[in-house]
């Protein structure tokens, strides 16, 4: 099952300051997430649990320590391809939703693809495609200030998947949104797990953490407790996502469809049929 | 990368329309500064093509011998700068005179001495008149007529004077009846033997305003002036076939002359047009400079532009660089906004400078000159413009940490 894992850390620490001032967001963290796993992260403030995220989404990088990616050791990699490996692997959704104010949305959405090296049209229709989802299809050319939170915060789903990336990172996507809008947002990452996507959230809200098959609390820095809240077995095992990924194809980073995953896929859908 | 390129490109188009105002005012700053020199360029152009189509009219067996070098324009503008008065500099002496007319093949020699008196006749007194101290060759290589009378000759040389036409009538307020009479240059009598046809012309190869100026015998002028200096001796070739030949035997000739000194230059054809005068030379290369600076303040005013620019969409760049953009990204976007910005105002700037050198053209003898490679140069400033003052910036909009820049907010 060793292809199964996603991402591997070992070591993990991250350090702030020196001398008196040192303190330590991670320390000697050890992490292996495997496909299709729906990791909810939680933990008081200050415990280190957006510095994790920033590192598994290769915005930061840790003091020291291992960081396998997909079977890639991405722990010393150039900025450059950090930035690539952003664009094609890795989905951002954050809380106050970070899209940029000055573009419609579904240029909003698009813009992973731009720079993954996409033509404008296969930008263009795939973000159609994926604000579709989300039954944005009639709001493409609005800018973000002229939808609802719970609205932007969809758009911003839509340009997390729009690259079909690995891992979806989402940073407290519902801190800014109140209980409807809330329910609706992780109902739709629920489907976007259920399609086979790995996701790791990072939440203060404990009600959430049913939609999890894995929960772990931080504390200081290090793991406190990790309960997986659905047997392995379960897990959904992942399917190729609708959205074209051509390019992605070449390179070789689809995972291998075996006679067993097969056999899930159809099972699955039968059980969606009914 | 192409698909990129595109999208910077769009990126800036949409970022310039966005704060209309604000990229206007700069691009107006690059487009004064761009104006400025391709005015200037237009009407030194047109100037050397005013001197060219005279030596067309002369013909183009001329050669002519300069103090100090013409090779080495950049050289030679900063020698012109750095010296006062480059007309007490110059070593030609009478001496070169005689010794470059034993050269051979050559039909004429005659030097060209400058110097500003004050003349009066009877009726006015003008002060600083161009007097122009030559010999008698002089009329057999020039292209001027005369009007009235005659021009220098052999018995008459002395204390003669041969006035320009726009001088005659302001000292006798006549043409025709000034020959015979006499004027005063410092002290000295002179008597008018001629006076030249109108020539219409105020530029000409030799620097001199033939209109306003008056000939006289180059001895006299020594006499009267105590130390002449040569600013240029015009050469006639028998032909035109040898003139390398010639220019090569002038050049040996006066250096040996002159014992190893090779303060001069010999040129013919197209080099004479190289604007000779000192004058000249300093004062465009003084409105050149003053154009360099309005260039560079414009510059200033885009990298101010965009420092404003990068800080305004801190937050942009944080997201883009959250989504995949690498720093090179970033770094592209930005400097396409300034080089975007410094070429549509360097464009406006060479509009704005052929519409000021049109309408100066209609007071002024000035033709503007329209060339490929002023407009070239135009748009290679601005390039380097762009990339000088944009690049900065842009750096610092590259080098900005995406976590940092996500959490700040306009």
């Amino acid at each position: 099952m060793s292809e199964n894992i996603l991402i591997e850390l070992k070591g993990l620490t991250k350090r702030y300051g020196y001398g008196d001032t040192e303190s330590f967001a991670l320390k000697d963290f050890d992490l292996t997430i495997k496909r299709g796993e729906f990791i909810m992260i939680m933990g008081p403030s200050g415990c280190g649990k957006t510095t994790l995220l920033n590192i598994i989404g290769l915005l930061d990088r840790a003091t020291k320590g291992e960081y396998v990616l997909n079977g890639e050791d991405v722990a010393g990699i150039s900025a450059r391809r950090q930035a690539k490996l952003r664009a094609k692997k890795i989905g951002f959704v954050f809380q106050n939703f970070n899209l940029i104010e000055d573009l419609p949305i579904i240029e909003n959405v698009a813009l992973p693809l731009v720079y993954a090296g996409y033509s404008k049209t296969i930008r263009l229709k795939n973000a159609s495609t994926a604000l579709k989802r989300f039954h944005l299809e009639e709001r493409e050319y609005y800018f973000p200030y002229q939808l609802s939170g719970g609205q932007q915060q969809r758009v911003a789903i839509a340009r997390a998947i729009v690259s079909d990336p690995e891992i979806i990172l989402a940073d407290e996507p519902t801190g800014n949104l109140d209980s409807r809008a809330s329910h609706i947002v992780m109902e739709e990452l629920k489907a976007i797990h259920e399609e086979g996507n790995t996701i790791i959230m990072v939440t203060h809200n404990p009600s959430l953490t049913s939609y999890a098959t894995r929960v772990i609390n931080m504390l200081d820095g290090q793991i406190d407790t990790d309960i997986k809240t659905v047997a392995d077995a379960n897990l959904p095992q992942p399917i190729s996502v609708k959205i074209k990924k051509k390019k992605q194809q070449q390179e070789g980073f689809i995972s291998i469809d075996t006679d067993e995953d097969k056999k899930t896929k159809k099972r699955k859908k039968s059980r969606r049929r009914q | 990368m192409a698909l990129l390129l595109k999208n910077h490109l769009k990126l800036a188009k949409a970022a310039i329309k966005e704060n209309r105002t604000r990229s206007f005012l700069t691009c107006l700053g690059i487009a004064i500064g761009v104006a400025s020199i391709s005015l200037i360029l237009s009407l030194t152009g047109s100037i050397s093509q005013l001197i060219h189509d005279e030596i067309g009219e002369i013909g183009s067996d001329l050669l002519v011998v300069r103090p100090s070098s013409t090779k080495d324009s950049v050289t030679s503008l900063v020698e012109e700068l750095t010296s006062a008065n480059s007309f007490q500099k110059s070593n030609l002496t009478v001496s070169d005179v005689k010794a470059i007319s034993e050269v051979e093949h050559i039909t004429a020699v005659a030097p060209i001495a400058v110097s500003t008196n004050t003349v009066s006749s009877e009726k006015n007194t003008f002060s600083s008149v161009t007097v122009l101290g030559t010999n008698l060759d002089f009329i057999k290589i020039e292209p001027l007529s005369l009007h009235y009378g005659a021009f220098l000759t052999e018995s008459n040389h002395e204390n003669s004077v041969v006035l320009g036409h726009t001088l005659s009538l302001a000292l006798f307020n006549t043409i025709n009846s000034t020959v015979g009479k006499t004027i005063t240059i410092m002290g000295e009598k002179f008597m008018v033997v001629g006076v030249l046809d109108e020539v219409e012309k105020s530029i000409s190869f030799d620097n001199v305003d033939f209109d306003n100026a008056l000939i006289v015998d180059i001895d006299s002028l020594d006499k009267i002036t105590g130390s002449t200096q040569i600013q240029q001796i015009n050469i006639k070739a028998e032909n035109t076939d040898s003139l390398s030949q010639i220019s090569s035997n002038i050049e040996r000739t006066l250096t040996e002359h002159k014992q190893g000194d090779q303060n001069f230059s010999v040129a013919y054809g197209e080099d004479i047009t190289h604007p000779a005068s000192s004058l000249f030379v300093v004062i465009s290369g003084m409105l050149t400079t003053v154009a360099a600076i309005s260039l560079v303040v414009g510059g200033i005013g885009v990298m101010n532009i965009m420092l404003v620019s990068v800080a305004e969409r801190t937050h942009e760049i944080g997201v883009r660089k959250a989504v995949g953009a690498s720093s090179r990204n970033i770094l592209m976007q930005f400097l396409f906004e300034a080089l975007i910005l410094s070429i549509l105002g360097g464009f406006f700037g060479l509009v704005l400078g052929y519409t000021l050198a049109f309408l100066l053209s209609i007071i002024t003898p000035f033709s503007p000159y329209v060339s490929l490679e002023i407009i070239a140069i135009s748009f290679l400033t601005t390039l380097a413009i762009g990339i000088i003052f944009g690049i900065y910036p842009a750096i610092k909009a590259a080098s900005r940490n995406p976590i940092d820049s996500l959490k700040h907010y306009r």
